[in-house]
């Protein structure tokens, strides 16, 4: 499973960094603006009614950008869970561990993909 | 010379092979001036007080790289690190994450041997004839102030190995091939004049290399030269993913 993880370690990364990013910038601006800014007024509150939002969510850039909000940012986690498990348990139950989070987040990746499609 | 009257209890770690399972810490109160470094204090105890300790220095100017030592558990190069960072008690230990050989020395064969597999040298696919056809009038390879610039922060490694002791991926999985390796291949993968890119980023898909750190960054934080190691083991990920997708669609060059 290890040598499996490792013919695909250039893949898991580059997901595992764009969801970084992804949950870093944007993550925390969507954050601001649907916990805080609204709430709080600062935002009028019809800006994301239920049908704006839907409008801008179901054009195709706005499936592809709420496809990455969702996806990517499940691969950051599942990869930052399995350096924690290195740290704590070492190398030992690497494969295994890596196997199961990534096969989670595949798994709700394509859950997330199939409900993108069908918004 | 006037002496200064100040004093300081430098504890330091001794181990020897023959006699000793484990370190253990020995206790020294010596006399310190102000302008002293941490291997000035060393080295005054080897001279005056116990000449049984056995330390590496060289240079006292962080340029070769040997006197790297843990001062209070952090590694340091002790001929660049103020005494007057210290009051009253240093504790000074071997580097971390490496074997010890005796007291303050580290064993450095298993660095070497990695230091190796990045090909730290400048690879050109040609043949060698055909190769000297670029060669300038000087008969070297022409590069430009900009081309130099690229690589030039990663080429100023002192190998003092303090981001080997300081990286907590070496710490948890010794055979990562660490820091200074990955910053040092990350220099010649972008050097102008080689061509060696294709085998290093394979050897940096490689099991233990760029994909094991974790980017805790400690490394770039403890580097005495500001080589910044965590910046080029992650431009090194980025560049070894970019040449494995080119892989997917494009046949490699001769293969």
């Amino acid at each position: 499973m290890k040598h499996l993880l490792l013919k695909l370690e250039p893949i898991i990364w580059l997901l595992f960094g764009a969801g970084l990013s992804v949950g870093t910038m944007l993550l925390t601006g969507f954050v601001l603006v649907v916990g805080l800014a609204i709430p709080m007024g600062l935002v009028p509150s019809d800006a994301l009614d239920y049908e704006r939002a839907h409008a801008l969510a179901s054009n195709g850039f706005g499936r592809l950008v709420l496809l990455g909000l969702i996806a990517l940012p499940l691969w950051k986690g599942a990869h930052h869970v399995r350096s924690l498990s290195v740290d704590f348990n070492g190398g030992d139950r690497d494969g295994a561990v890596g196997v199961l989070v990534y096969t989670a987040a595949a798994l709700c990746s394509l859950i997330a993909i199939v409900a993108v499609v069908r918004l | 010379m006037a002496e200064s009257k100040k004093m300081l209890r430098v504890e330091i770690s001794r181990f020897d092979p023959d006699r000793d399972e484990v370190p253990k810490t020995q206790e020294y109160e010596i006399p310190v001036q102000d302008d002293w470094k941490v291997l000035d204090a060393i080295n005054y105890i080897k001279d005056e007080v116990d000449p049984s300790i056995s330390h590496r220095w060289s240079c006292r100017m962080a340029v070769c790289g040997s006197c790297g030592m843990m001062l209070n558990g952090e590694p340091k190069l002790t001929c660049k690190t103020p005494l007057s960072d210290y009051d009253e008690t240093i504790k000074i230990e071997p580097l971390a994450n490496f074997p010890i050989v005796r007291d303050l020395v580290v064993d450095m064969d298993g660095f070497m041997d990695k230091f190796r597999k990045v090909k730290p040298w400048i690879v050109r696919a040609k043949a060698r004839a055909e190769d000297m056809e670029d060669l300038n009038e000087k008969g070297t390879f022409s590069q430009s102030p900009d081309q130099l610039a690229t690589f030039k922060q990663f080429s100023m490694c002192i190998n003092c190995l303090l981001c080997y002791a300081a990286c907590p991926v070496i710490a948890n999985e010794p055979e990562f091939i660490g820091p200074a390796a990955i910053a040092l291949g990350h220099r010649y993968n972008l050097d102008s004049r080689d061509e060696g890119q294709a085998e290093r980023n394979s050897i940096f898909r490689g099991e233990g290399t760029v994909f094991s750190c974790s980017f805790a960054n400690e490394c770039s934080e403890v580097c005495p030269k500001n080589v910044d190691p965590a910046a080029a083991v992650n431009q090194a990920k980025l560049a070894a993913v970019v040449d494995w997708a080119k892989g997917l669609v494009l046949p490699r060059e001769g293969a």
